[in-house]
């Protein structure tokens, strides 16, 4: 009994000298990333603890992404009892702030881990400000980008000496690339997610920024010419699956199925797909050599919609941070930012500039060819109605997803949908 | 013997406070709550101001929530009856089997509604796929071409009706079989006996002694079918939601993804009326039937 005391009393003293010596600061975080994603930012922590572990400890936990996590994200917030940091979508930031849930990062924040806005994408900085204000600092850019069997390519002839696709600039030219790759034993020439809006809204999106049609702006959906805009760009879609060169009402794993098992020569998808893709080859299971670049110029110029995950700072309403632990928070952030080319094993392009231009990074393929789409990404538009998840998402789903599958005439719908989102604008 | 009056009910509201305590935490307050929040603009979280009527003159005019209400009864007249039909009807078969040859099938027929929502879907949703999906051979040799079941808006609730059925049908054959198994077989010997056939027998005995579990089945299924939103919530994601969608559906967009916590709460109070009005309604209409 008495060595039990004795033990118990050392033990106690041993903590509270510890705790004082120490002062380590422990970072809450919540994160919304699943499947690869999760697997390497999981990798990205455990390595962080390790190397700053006396200082700083992240404890990280995931949630489920989008509506729910944005929930949850808002209500813990309002009441004091949010995460020190989170991860966010960019495009999801209006409504975060209309709600009060995100403390502003003052230009003290990130001078005091050295961060700068010459580091990132002019356009992604930009999003990451609502209203002149900065609420979040971007970690990744991912976009939708094309995938191409190269084998099938090649005997159309659509392949360059250089291994990239050539031809498919122009809506004409990809459409009779499409005939092309159809004419040659492909079963469609594209395989595209076409049963659900996000996924047409981020191709849709794409096209109207190739003709510089502003979805919303002024407080006005579609105002003006931008509707005749958004017409031609569904009916690009609507035109490829009414040929039968795109699938119709194709679920998403079935879309990706499509292109590995060799039935469509070319898949529209996001750069997260990239390691099922490099998977699948590392493991001899695909059959045939693939590659990925940005998507093709359409119409005047490129673009492509993107977005980013970034990272945020609750704001915890009653519940003021110590000097000391923003500095940590903002520790972890700049240590994540300068380590991201990890990240960009999931497909997605590092938002931090000297990371994107670093040999690495150059080296990593197919991510460096597609990369350059960073310098013309179209961010989703500006409003608390808009972004992952949110009503211009549904209605997406709900007109978008129509037209292209030839339920509907693609004038109509577009017209429908923005009826439907200005009187949503309140 | 003398019984202490006082010490009786004390002791009675002793054990009764800790249900009645949780009770009103948990549900009296918070619909009272609802029903206030129905009245204000107030985001999902924190205050908003008092508008009075405003939301309620809102949601008459809205077209979603007229749409939201006829699905949601639709979907009701879908599942409601054919599914206690369906649920009698296999408790019967099921009823004639003996021993371990009625446990089997009874097994298989329950299996489905152990599994969670989300491997229902996965399970119907790869099923019904346009592209790998086995359904489409008998859709494609039927129709003459494949159909994408979950994204044709005429087909969406009958087909999700028929999901929910063959998920939850397992539940009510067990409430059946319990009822069927409590009816005395002497009384088929003896209706037998003075030459009953058998639909005579199923008119004039079975139906009415089983005729209690029949308006229990009902009951638990109008209120459960009336709050209907994980099967539709979950096959129509990315797709065109609006035509489809159903009264919690509606709730769910407004106050949480729209953050309109206000014009919400005004759709749960229409919804909480609907199902308490339905419910008296039911369980009187079921009462009389049963008396006479």
């Amino acid at each position: 009994m008495k060595t039990l005391m004795k033990l118990a009393m050392v033990t106690t003293a041993l903590m509270t000298i510890s705790s004082v010596v120490q002062a380590k600061e422990t970072v809450v975080w919540w994160d919304f990333l699943g499947g690869g994603d999760g697997v390497r930012m999981k990798a990205l922590i455990d390595e962080f603890n390790k190397e700053n572990g006396d200082n700083i400890e992240i404890q990280a936990t995931t949630l489920e992404w989008g509506t729910p996590f944005y929930t949850k994200a808002q209500t813990s917030a309002a009441v004091g009892e949010g995460p020190d940091v989170m991860t966010y979508h960019i495009s999801r930031l209006p409504l975060g702030v209309s709600t009060n849930t995100l403390s502003e990062i003052t230009a003290d924040d990130l001078a005091s881990v050295g961060l700068k806005a010459e580091d990132y994408a002019p356009a992604n900085w930009q999003a990451t400000q609502v209203d002149g204000k900065q609420y979040a600092i971007p970690f990744d850019i991912h976009s939708i980008i094309l995938y191409y069997n190269k084998d099938k390519l090649k005997a159309a002839g659509l392949l360059g000496d250089d291994g990239l696709p050539k031809g498919l600039d122009g809506v004409d030219n990809f459409k009779a690339a499409l005939q092309k790759l159809k004419d040659g034993g492909s079963q469609y020439g594209v395989s595209i997610h076409s049963a659900a809006g996000d996924s047409q809204w981020r191709i849709f999106y794409s096209l109207l920024n190739q003709q510089d049609g502003k979805f919303f702006a002024d407080g006005k959906f579609l105002d003006g010419d931008n509707l005749d805009k958004a017409v031609k760009a569904t009916q690009v879609v609507a035109d490829w699956v009414k040929d039968g060169l795109a699938p119709s009402n194709t679920e998403y794993p079935a879309s990706i199925a499509l292109f590995t098992s060799g039935e469509a020569a070319m898949h529209i998808n996001g750069v997260w797909e990239v390691p099922t893709f490099t998977d699948l080859a590392a493991k001899g299971q695909l059959g045939f050599e693939w590659g990925a670049v940005a998507l093709p110029t359409f119409f005047d110029h490129p673009a492509t919609w993107a977005d980013s995950h970034s990272f945020v700072i609750p704001n915890n309403v009653g519940k003021d941070m110590t000097p000391e632990k923003r500095k940590a928070v903002m520790e972890v952030i700049a240590w994540m930012n300068k380590h991201s080319l990890a990240w960009a094993g999931a497909g997605h392009i590092p938002a931090y500039g000297p990371v994107r231009d670093s040999a690495e990074f150059k080296a990593l393929q197919p991510n460096a060819t597609y990369s350059v789409l960073a310098d013309t990404a179209a961010f989703d538009p500006v409003s608390t109605l808009a972004g992952v998840a949110s009503p211009v998402y549904d209605a997406a789903g709900n007109y978008m997803v129509p037209a292209i599958n030839g339920e509907m005439d693609p004038q109509q719908a577009i017209e429908d949908l923005r009826d439907d989102l200005q009187a949503q604008v309140e | 013997m003398i019984k202490n009056r006082t010490a009786e009910v004390t002791a009675a509201l002793i054990l009764v406070a800790p249900f009645v305590l949780i009770y009103a935490v948990l549900f009296i307050y918070p619909t009272i709550q609802m029903v206030a929040m129905s009245f204000t603009n107030a985001p999902l979280i924190g205050e908003g101001e008092w508008i009075g009527l405003k939301n309620y003159t809102k949601m008459f005019a809205d077209r979603r929530f007229q749409t939201s209400v006829i699905n949601t009864f639709y979907f009701v007249l879908l599942t409601v009856v054919p599914n206690t039909l369906i649920g009698l009807g296999i408790a019967m078969m099921v009823n004639r089997l003996k021993g371990w040859q009625q446990s089997i099938i009874l097994a298989l027929f329950f299996l489905p509604y152990i599994l969670p929502v989300s491997v229902v879907f996965r399970i119907w949703n790869w099923m019904f796929d346009m592209q790998f999906g086995v359904m489409q051979f008998p859709i494609e040799f039927l129709f003459g071409q494949r159909v994408p079941v979950f994204r044709t808006p005429a087909l969406f609730l009958p087909a999700v009706a028929f999901v929910t059925i063959w998920w939850t049908c397992g539940f009510n054959i067990l409430l059946f079989l319990a009822g069927l198994r409590s009816i005395s077989p002497e009384m088929y010997e003896a209706a037998s006996l003075d030459n009953a056939g058998r639909w005579k027998q199923f008119t004039r005995i079975t139906w009415p002694l089983i005729w209690p579990v029949t308006a229990l089945v009902l009951t638990i299924q109008l209120i459960l079918q009336l709050k209907i939103f994980d099967q539709v919530y979950l096959f129509v994601q990315g797709g065109r939601a609006d035509p489809s969608m159903v009264m919690v559906q509606y709730i769910y967009t407004t106050a949480f993804q729209k953050s309109q916590g206000g014009y919400g709460a005004t759709i749960a109070v229409a919804l909480f009326v609907i199902i308490i009005a339905m419910s008296v309604l039911q369980f009187t209409v079921l009462r009389a039937r049963g008396e006479k």
